[in-house]
């Protein structure tokens, strides 16, 4: 026994035949090998079957040499359903423009929430926001990730010590907290300058205290170099009264000196450096779980070396992330560069690397005067070298003057 | 003629244990309680209303009485009927006639 279940995924339809005695009408048709369900005899003269829409051909070809009347009483299916939805093709587009109208807008950087700075850095951070290209109505996907544009901003604005962002929805909290410059000491209180570090003073600026030293004096680290005490020697003292004697005030000076420092460097005569060389290729996927889906980019380029940027982004539709997100990709060409350097060349890196190390670690206020080679030594590819660099720098500290009483 | 080869096949029937449907030429007819007829091998429909179905059988007709039928399914050879059921006779050409 066949059963069947009613066919909603195919077409059929529900036709009346008229007539006399219908139902000879429908066994022809069954004979003819027409699939007939739900037959219900509704008047004497008047039939009501449901037929498979593809048979409806045959039907029709039955009805021409016969005097029945054939009319259409219902049509089900999804097809007719899929046919009706067509009909009403501006909703359906109506419908299909919503969801991408809450597909991108939920996938737009809406606004930027600056807190925690005045307004003067908070519109120096925005510039410099929108230099990098987030402002409100860009794409969420193209957006740097959070710790990108965080160190971005630090670097961009010296102003912050630290920048938190957070990309909550279609906002973007950027939460900084500004750089206070802590004075070491109170500014009022009495207090001497002495040398950090041993050296040949060349030049004293004192505009407040009294110098102890003088220019061409070589002081040792702890020496007193401006007193704040500005009563002389004990000797030289006895003109004066005791009720004029005057109170120890904050030295202020500026003291240069010439210092010298001993660097240690080595430098292999060959190297090894990679290299950009510009050749680039983009490309896009879309991403579902483990499998990526290439939509622009398909080739994969021929290079030898090369060196791979990956970016992700969740796509969102409203506050949901959906299971896709935008990968792109960045392939760089690069070149591997194997040099081999005379000596005289790396004696000459040596001494670069040798100064840029010190000055990194004096600050920008020294200036290095002259370096010396004081010992050159190669061994293993590598030279060994000595260097000898005398540099002009502030050596002042500050120290509180400790009142007996 | 007829005779003979009728009496062959009943021999066939026997003899072979053929089923009888196959070997006679004759309608199976299921009947599930009083909802449900179901035919197969019949030779036609001649008359159907929402009381009465009459079927063209090998040698005669079958006759399917009760009220509000309706036909399920129709197939060149198959008919399922579906309602309330009273009687089914089988009107033989002999003029036999039973229930």
């Amino acid at each position: 026994m066949k059963k069947e279940n009613s066919p909603t995924i195919r077409a059929y339809i529900t036709v009346q035949i008229r007539g006399a005695r219908p139902e000879l009408f429908l066994q022809k048709c069954a004979v003819k090998g027409i699939f007939i369900w739900d037959v219900k005899k509704i008047e004497d003269d008047c039939c009501q079957a449901t037929i498979m829409f593809k048979d409806l051909g045959a039907l029709r070809k039955i009805r021409r040499n016969s005097l029945y009347k054939v009319s259409f009483v219902d049509r089900k299916g999804f097809p007719f359903f899929l046919s009706r939805l067509c009909k009403k093709r501006f909703l359906i587009i109506g419908i299909f423009i919503g969801f991408l109208f809450f597909f991108v807008l939920s996938n737009l950087l809406w606004s930027v929430k600056i807190t925690g700075v005045p307004k003067e850095i908070e519109e120096k951070i925005e510039t410099e926001l929108e230099a990098f290209g987030i402002h409100p109505g860009v794409w969420l996907f193209s957006l740097d990730t959070p710790t990108d544009i965080q160190r971005q901003l630090l670097n961009e604005v010296p102003e912050l010590l630290w920048t938190g962002v957070n990309l909550q929805g279609t906002t973007l909290h950027l939460e900084a907290v500004e750089k206070t410059i802590v004075e070491e000491l109170p500014p009022g209180e009495p207090r001497n300058l002495v040398a950090t570090k041993k050296g040949i003073i060349t030049n004293m600026y004192v505009s407040k205290g009294r110098a102890m030293v003088s220019v061409n004096d070589y002081v040792v680290p702890g020496k007193v170099l401006v007193s704040g005490n500005l009563n002389t020697e004990e000797g030289e003292n006895n003109t004066d009264a005791e009720g004029s004697q005057r109170q120890p005030i904050a030295a202020e000076a500026e003291v240069i000196a010439n210092t010298w420092y001993e660097v240690h460097v080595s430098i292999p005569l060959q190297y090894q450096a990679e290299k950009i060389t510009g050749e680039q290729k983009k490309k896009h996927y879309l991403r579902f779980g483990d499998v990526q889906l290439p939509f622009w980019g398909f080739r994969d380029p021929d290079f030898i070396y090369s060196q791979e940027e990956r970016r992700e982004q969740p796509i969102h539709f409203l506050k949901w992330e959906l299971p896709i997100s935008y990968v792109s990709k960045e392939i760089s060409e690069t070149e591997k560069i194997e040099e081999q350097r005379s000596k005289e060349e790396a004696i000459e890196a040596g001494i670069q690397q040798a100064r840029a190390q010190l000055e990194n670690e004096l600050g920008p206020e020294a200036v290095i005067l002259s370096e010396k080679i004081l010992h050159e030594h190669t061994e293993h590819g590598k030279v060994e070298l000595v260097l000898y660099l005398s540099v002009e720098e502030n050596i002042v500290k500050e120290e509180l003057i400790t009142q007996g009483d | 003629m007829k005779k003979w080869q009728q009496r062959i096949r009943s021999l066939l029937m026997e003899q072979f244990s053929l089923p009888s449907d196959v070997v006679m030429e004759m309608p199976r007819i299921t009947i599930i309680g009083h909802l449900h007829f179901y035919i197969e091998n019949h030779q036609g429909l001649a008359l159907y209303t929402n009381e009465e179905l009459k079927l063209k059988v090998a040698n005669g007709f079958v006759c399917i009485k009760g009220h509000s039928f309706v036909l399920k399914m129709m197939l060149p050879k198959e008919i399922m009927l579906e309602g309330t059921i009273s009687e089914v006779l089988f009107l033989n050409h002999e003029g036999g006639k039973e229930e």
